[in-house]
């Protein structure tokens, strides 16, 4: 298996050769990356992957089959003719945020990566070759994304603006790069300077989990995006602008096709080529120093004070009856809030239940307007954000640590119900609450203080419904599996537990049309609520 | 007859920030002699080797490996090293087959060439049949196999290796002893890192002990058993890195955990 990369780097043999680089060795290492990209599950994929080794095609490059797609959200951008200065700076905005993101999730991995000192610094290869080696890897990176991400946008431009434009495009977009390249890594450096490993792998974890957000959300978004092809906007130049990198790439154009030409533009236009070369020049510098600080990425010194809130404690106690519950409930409190798989896993989905409703709520408001909204009962849609709570559930028994549930069998644990009731009891206030208490705010805030008592009676039966969900779906203990062991997920129980939902926001509806209906559907549901919380997790396990 | 001295270490000295971790390491190297090169943890036994390798920088003094000097001549001299470190660093989403021909490739080895070495290598340990597997489904042992395997291909003149027979069953561990005792009798030089007393007091023909930053101790076992009339290397060992706590210790700890 040869990558068409290196065929063609091998056309430029020579020009290596003549750099000192031994060119063999290189292509070696250049190889093997390649090859390791390909079996790195890129973010964007999110809970997609199926199976460890199931298929030796590459991952990498089906990513950007997700990449492609998310560009098409540049076409209506790049289409308008209104104010380039306007349009350009979302498309340079866009860009510079999905190839950060992306670099910074995906690629942390291969820039950060220590490894190579070790495995191939002890063997008999030169520092300019594995260097050499390390920046081809990652410009390809950046190339192949950018390719894929603006590919579309840049055929819209060469039919709708013309040949220059389409050139100006090219160029900007190769300098943009670079500036991503160069911030990112400064990022990085930064980090390293000041704080220490563990830290700069949060901050890694914290973007994977904006990323994996805003591709899901994303793609609710691009249809709706072409409404706005027909906008006129007016754009005044002002001091904050100097700030905004998109703005800078983005008045080239402005000049270019509304032959706007003032002081502030041709500034921008300095800016856009001067400083993405500078920053490249430092960047080489400054190199050496940055694979020093790498070396911290080794060490765990962490002087990591843990504050324990007293909060928490209360909490405990107010929640939990027994002693193995609050140990169970502590436990799964702290994996949730430490593992960063979870997180990176669980927290784009919250993300996407949080906004799931509103979505609902847009296309209502399509039809009428706002006023007549607040006054219906479309505050039920709120119901919505449970739709992910199976999803969740399921997430609480994979583990990155998962060979560390032998303890479950070794520890003198007599029931399990009390490991599945603290763990749920963890997962609702950790997870659930939060993203609940958000919701009923805004809705309240929409719909006013009559949807009260609706409130409580929807919080008390998405909570009746998080325990059917785990009545109903397989039963494994939590945090004991791997993540990329393929999910049985019975397709049939998925659509019976939506189907649920569907029957919640029924009865709610129907109690609606009494007169203090929905005070007796709350209490009905307190009675079960508690009858199924009792009886529920008395699970046998074999 | 001058036996060749295949490393020769003058005042190494080196810190990590504000901490010195090697304070002045003289030391020379022959062929065929098998270095049992111990000490606590930080006193500085992976960090000489990581500097003879080329991995750390920021040393002051002089390092001579095969007669030359590794501050002018980077590259070629690692050609004849061979290096298992305590942590297994390896690809290991790649497979056993990719990684070993990879690693051949850096020295020099064809691609058939390291194929093939490698696959009969890993027939006589046993682990043949996992060639084609990617290294991050093998066990412990497998693992340290194929990084012995990726230290040897090559025919190296000396190898470094720090806690080599980790994860390895007994069968497993008496192989690799007799590689090891087979390859220093036709000359080749080992450094042999470990924590495990007993072994490098049978293997090693020379013991090295580094205690604080600085060489406490060098000879051969029999020599040292004179110099210090303690019976075993852990003996020696604590004595010569002066402790002597460890029964109040243990008595400490069990008294805690019976509370």
């Amino acid at each position: 298996m040869d990558f068409k990369l290196l065929k063609i780097l091998d056309k430029c043999k020579p020009l290596f050769q003549r750099m000192d680089i031994d060119y063999e060795v290189m292509r070696r290492i250049l190889y093997i990356k390649l090859l390791l990209d390909g079996r790195r599950v890129p973010t964007v994929f999110g809970n997609n992957k199926k199976g460890k080794d199931a298929d030796d095609k590459n991952m990498f490059l089906r990513s950007l089959w997700i990449y492609l797609l998310m560009g098409l959200i540049l076409l209506p951008f790049v289409m308008m003719k209104n104010n380039y200065l306007f349009q350009m700076s979302i498309v340079f905005g866009i860009v510079m945020f999905l190839v950060m993101t992306s670099l910074i999730s995906d690629f942390s991995s291969v820039l950060l990566d220590i490894r190579d000192r070790s495995i191939i610094g002890s063997r008999p290869v030169g520092r300019k070759t594995l260097s050499m080696a390390k920046s081809i890897h990652i410009l390809y990176y950046m190339l192949a994304l950018t390719a894929a991400l603006v590919g579309p946008a840049l055929v819209a431009s060469l039919f709708f603006q013309g040949p220059v434009f389409f050139l100006l495009f090219i160029v900007s977009l190769i300098l943009v790069n670079i500036f991503c390249i160069v911030l990112t890594t400064l990022v990085y450096f930064l980090v390293l300077r000041f704080f220490d490993g563990e830290k700069l792998k949060d901050i890694i974890n914290y973007i994977q989990i904006i990323l994996s957000l805003v591709v899901m959300v994303g793609y609710q978004l691009i249809g709706r995006m072409f409404r706005i092809v027909d906008l006129k906007i007016d754009f005044k130049p002002g001091w904050w602008q100097y700030l905004i990198p998109p703005i800078w790439f983005s008045a080239p154009f402005q000049m270019l096709k509304k032959s706007e030409i003032n002081n502030y533009f041709i500034i921008f236009s300095a800016m856009t080529v001067i400083i993405p070369l500078v920053s490249l020049i430092i960047y080489i510098r400054l190199m050496p120093l940055f694979e020093k600080n790498l070396q911290k990425l080794g060490n765990n010194n962490g002087n990591r004070v843990k504050r324990k809130r007293k909060s928490e404690g209360l909490l405990v106690k107010l929640l939990c009856h027994n002693k193995e519950e609050k140990i169970f409930y502590s436990f799964s409190m702290k994996m949730m809030k430490n593992e960063r798989s979870f997180k990176l896993k669980v927290y784009p989905t919250i993300g996407f239940s949080l906004i799931f409703p509103f979505l609902f709520l847009f296309q209502s408001l399509q039809g009428s307007g706002i006023k007549e909204l607040t006054q219906g009962k479309t505050y039920l849609f709120i119901y919505f954000c449970g739709i992910m709570l199976p999803t969740l559930l399921m997430m609480t028994r994979y583990s990155e640590s998962y060979k560390a549930s032998w303890i479950y069998k070794a520890l003198p644990i007599g029931n399990l119900k009390s490991v599945y009731q603290g763990t749920i009891k963890a997962f609702i206030i950790r997870i659930f609450l939060p993203v609940y208490a958000i919701e009923a705010a805004v809705f309240g805030v929409l719909y006013g203080t009559r949807i009260i008592p609706d409130l409580f009676a929807v919080l008390l039966n998405l909570l009746i419904f998080s325990i059917l969900c785990f009545l109903l779906l397989d039963k494994k203990l939590p945090f004991s599996i791997a993540f990329n062991t393929t999910q049985q997920t019975n397709s049939g129980m998925g659509i019976a537990l939506i189907f649920l939902l569907v029957v919640q926001v029924g009865l709610h509806f129907i109690a609606t049309l009494f007169a203090y209906g929905v005070f007796i559907y709350l209490c009905i549901s307190v009675i079960i609520l508690i009858i199924l919380w009792e009886t529920a997790f008395a699970v046998s396990h074999s | 007859m001058e036996n060749f001295k295949t490393v020769e270490i003058k005042d190494l000295s080196m810190n990590y920030g504000a901490k010195e971790v090697l304070k002045g390491i003289n030391l020379e190297v022959h062929k065929g002699e098998i270095i049992g090169y111990i000490g606590t943890n930080g006193a500085g036994k992976s960090t000489t080797i990581k500097i003879i390798l080329g991995i750390v920088e920021g040393w002051r003094g002089e390092v001579k490996v095969l007669g030359q000097d590794i501050k002018k001549d980077t590259i070629e001299y690692k050609r004849k090293i061979g290096y298992v470190p305590e942590v297994a660093e390896i690809y290991d989403n790649l497979t056993a087959r990719e990684y070993l021909t990879f690693i051949g490739s850096l020295y020099g080895l064809k691609y058939e060439v390291a194929d093939e070495k490698a696959e009969r290598l890993m027939m006589v340990f046993g682990i043949k049949d996992a060639y084609q597997s990617r290294i991050n489904s093998y066990s412990k042992g497998m693992k340290q196999k194929v990084l012995l395997i990726a230290s040897m291909l090559h025919n190296p003149d000396i190898l470094f290796l720090d806690e080599p027979l980790s994860g390895l069953d007994a069968n497993s561990v008496m192989i690799v002893k007799e590689i090891l005792s087979t390859l220093a009798k036709q000359g080749k030089t080992i450094f042999y890192s470990s924590h495990i007393m007993d072994v490098v007091e049978r293997i090693s023909n020379r013991i090295i002990l580094i205690n604080d930053g600085q060489i406490a101790a060098d000879g051969s076992f029999k020599q040292l058993k004179e110099r210090s009339k303690e019976g075993s290397l852990e003996q020696i060992f604590n004595q010569i890195t002066g402790f002597s706590e460890y029964e109040a210790l243990a008595k400490q700890f069990v008294s805690i955990v019976e509370e």
